[in-house]
């Protein structure tokens, strides 16, 4: 999952770099984004077969968990109990609220160095959402490593790092951000995913021309009918190649043709 | 003597038909994806790693072994010949080959590049068939704490060597290490960081995120460049191969120099075959009577690199056959491979499986003749290859490492996970973050974690075990010590300067 933020973190970049304000407000949306893609999946949930917390759950899960995340850690503090917090309030104490004092930070200073000052940004966020993940696994027993230990010590340092970094970026001037571009990205990723999808109801033969095409789009320069030839070639070189030279299982033809 | 008889050995299981074919097919993938820039030798591993099922598991690793030593080959045609490295490792090569194939003599820099790279296999080979034994069995003399302490050493280098900044450099491995941790926990059996998520239980893939990060990246980042793929190639017909008395004169020197350097940087762990080219080619410049007259074709520039490059590459198989300890990605996948087949690589691997390790290291003598034969006379198929366009290229390398990484496990979410690293991979270029230290990180987790607890459990939890055990202790300084020499700004400013020439 911290690699997802990670991903979505790519949309930092897409903007003209000089506006701290729109660095700022898509580190605001990275702050909540577990939250939101939390949501999504429930969402998803409703169409789905997929078990959890409904939407309206979640919702008010996380907004009583961000409201009260301060108080209820003061409460436990004063009351010196050890009754743990809920894991929705943790996420708003590790992850959410640093991240939002560091949008702020963001809207107030403007980087001299952009690329270094949002990488290291994304590399807190980061190390954050593994502090949190890994806040539940247990610490050290005596002088032994718990399964939390190590997650945490270098979840600690990367988060260190990724600070150093991000302090490099506003105090030194250094590269500004590289520009993106949407369409390879797009559709190269467009033709995996077509790929992962159905590669198992549809077979080789189909999934292996539709991924070839869609990742064609990629590129402004492809001309169709060279790209139909080569596509229908190679997908045939493949159904040869990978089931029948190299004995590796897969599909072939479309399940509800074979039924 | 025990050598000529393990050698024979080797020899004998190398030289069957099966095997002999498996070597050949692995120089011509590795010479095809030198060639082919937009698709690298990791990648490529790991792409073929799902067909090794069907295999023998010698068969299959000296396969493996001839795509990265075949790739250092391949790669110096393409950048003698038009200027495109086709492997990061050929980058340097690229420099003064070039230069040289403009002055109309690509002949004598191929030729030079081909026997420079023949004569580092062949050292390497017997450096590796040498040192093996005495080196398993320093291997039995470590303790958690060493190997620990060995790891740091490991990656420090590789941290002194990336190039750009030390920080981010370190950032990179500490995110690897992290990464690496999702999934259950070696002791506990706890799942980490998984969100109960079915797939992530097993932890991240290392082929896939490999596939990710290498594969997919390099084909996103490439299409942003566009029209630039375009290629001219150099349309000269390549004129009398064979090197004058002069060129030969100058380059032994440098291709000894260069094997030494290569031979000692794919030891170590962190090092390999990228470091070790640009490394030889900055050695060669300090060395030369005339600095100048690098980067305007001179031929210990073609020279140096490319011994050290294929020198590195095939002795860097030695921490992985001694102490089971991977040193760069490459060799990462080949403890994939060999995991597959039921192998655990370590220091045992020696004594019970002779066939393995010392078919290997035959193969690969077999595999550097086998190349100088495929590189020198086909030069011309190779770089009519190159005129095939990209735009037909990347869709086909797209669905070739869908299928690899889909086949590994069956598992269609493999294939969007090393999508979503793709897209990481993407953001890492743009922000100039390297992933090969990521990966490394990823590699060693694990080991790392594992001896670090082990090692402190054993010393009852008192971190000085690092420091009083004087193996460890010393290679704790060695690695300090880098870090020093690394961070110091006279010594970065020199560092970079090599790296902005060459890239220039």
């Amino acid at each position: 999952m911290a690699e997802t933020t990670g991903q979505l973190s790519g949309g930092v970049a897409r903007e003209p770099a000089a506006r701290s304000v729109t660095g700022a407000s898509i580190i605001l949306v990275l702050a909540f984004a577990p939250q939101l893609i939390e949501l999504l999946i429930a969402l998803a949930g409703l169409v789905g077969p997929l078990s959890g917390r409904g939407p309206l759950q979640v919702i008010g899960a996380h907004a009583s968990a961000l409201s009260t995340a301060l108080p209820s850690l003061a409460q436990q503090y004063a009351a010196g109990s050890k009754a743990s917090l809920s894991s929705d309030v943790l996420l708003a104490l590790i992850y959410t609220y640093p991240l939002i004092a560091v949008a702020v930070f963001t809207f107030m200073v403007r980087p001299r160095g952009p690329q270094d000052y949002f990488g290291g940004v994304v590399l807190m966020a980061i190390a954050l959402f593994a502090l949190w993940a890994s806040s539940d696994l247990q610490g050290m027993r005596g002088f032994s490593f718990g399964a939390g230990t190590a997650p945490r010590m270098f979840g600690l340092l990367l988060l260190g790092l990724g600070a150093a970094i991000a302090v490099i970026g506003v105090v030194n001037s250094g590269a500004q951000l590289a520009t993106y571009h949407w369409r390879g990205p797009l559709f190269v990723s467009l033709a995996i995913l077509t790929f992962a999808v159905s590669i198992r109801p549809l077979g080789l033969l189909i999934t292996g021309l539709a991924s070839f095409l869609i990742a064609a789009i990629g590129s402004p320069e492809t001309r169709w009918r060279e790209a139909v030839i080569v596509g229908v070639c190679l997908t045939a070189g493949c159904a040869l190649l990978f089931p029948y030279v190299l004995g590796l299982a897969m599909p072939l033809w479309p399940r509800f043709l074979l039924q | 003597m025990d050598l000529f008889a393990n050698l024979a050995h080797g020899f004998g299981v190398a030289l069957s038909p099966i095997n002999l074919l498996m070597c050949l097919i692995g120089a011509l993938v590795g010479t095809l994806v030198g060639v082919l820039p937009g698709i690298g030798t990791i990648a490529t591993v790991a792409m073929l790693l799902p067909i090794t099922f069907g295999l023998q598991p010698v068969g299959a690793l000296i396969m493996l072994a001839g795509i990265y030593y075949g790739a250092q080959y391949g790669g110096s045609t393409t950048s003698i010949l038009v200027n495109i490295p086709g492997e990061a490792t050929s980058v340097v090569t690229a420099l003064d080959g070039f230069q040289m194939a403009k002055q109309g003599r690509a002949g004598p820099a191929l030729a030079i590049a081909a026997i420079g790279s023949f004569f580092a296999g062949c050292v390497a080979t017997v450096l590796i068939a040498i040192l093996g034994a005495p080196l398993t069995k320093l291997a039995l003399a470590f303790g958690p704490a060493e190997y620990f302490s060995l790891m740091v050493l490991g990656l420090i280098f590789a941290v002194v060597l990336a190039k750009g900044s030390v920080l981010k450099a370190i950032a990179m491995i500490v995110l690897g290490l992290l990464m690496s941790m999702v999934g259950s926990d070696i002791e506990t059996g706890v799942s980490r960081m998984a969100f109960n998520i079915p797939e992530l239980a097993d932890g991240l893939g290392f082929a896939t995120v490999a596939m990710g990060v290498f594969g997919f990246a390099e084909i996103i980042r490439n299409l942003d460049a566009g029209a630039e793929m375009d290629r001219d190639l150099v349309q000269k017909k390549i004129t009398g191969l064979m090197p004058t008395r002069k060129d030969l004169k100058d380059s032994t020197p440098a291709i000894l120099r260069g094997t030494v350097l290569g031979s000692i940087l794919g030891i170590l762990p962190g090092g390999g075959a990228v470091i070790a080219s640009f490394a030889a080619y900055t050695l060669e410049k300090k060395l030369a009577k005339d600095p100048s007259r690098f980067g305007r074709g001179a031929i210990e520039g073609v020279a140096a690199p490319e011994s050290a490059n294929n020198a590195a590459a095939q002795t860097s198989f030695i921490p992985l056959l001694t102490l089971g300890i991977p040193p760069n990605a490459v060799m990462a996948l080949m403890v994939g491979a060999m995991t597959i087949h039921g192998i655990v690589p370590g220091p045992q691997v020696m004594q019970k499986q002779p066939d393995l390790v010392w078919g290997m290291i035959a193969s690969m003598w077999i595999g550097n003749l086998m190349l100088i034969i495929i590189n020198l006379p086909l030069v011309g198929i190779w770089v009519r290859l190159l005129r095939v366009p990209y735009r037909l290229m990347f869709p086909s390398i797209v669905i070739f490492c869908a299928i690899g990484i889909y086949s590994v496990n069956n598992a269609p979410v493999d294939v969007v996970l090393a999508g979503a690293f793709g897209l990481v991979g993407y953001w890492l270029i743009k922000h100039d973050f390297e992933p090969a230290p990521l990966l490394l990180g990823m590699v060693l987790g694990p080991l790392m974690e594992e001896n670090l607890r082990r090692a402190l459990l054993i010393s009852r939890g008192d971190w000085s075990v690092f420091l009083t055990r004087p193996l460890s202790a010393v290679l704790l300084a060695i690695a300090a010590g880098l870090l020093v020499l690394a961070v110091l700004p006279t010594l970065r400013r020199k560092r970079d300067e090599v790296f902005v020439e060459s890239e220039g």
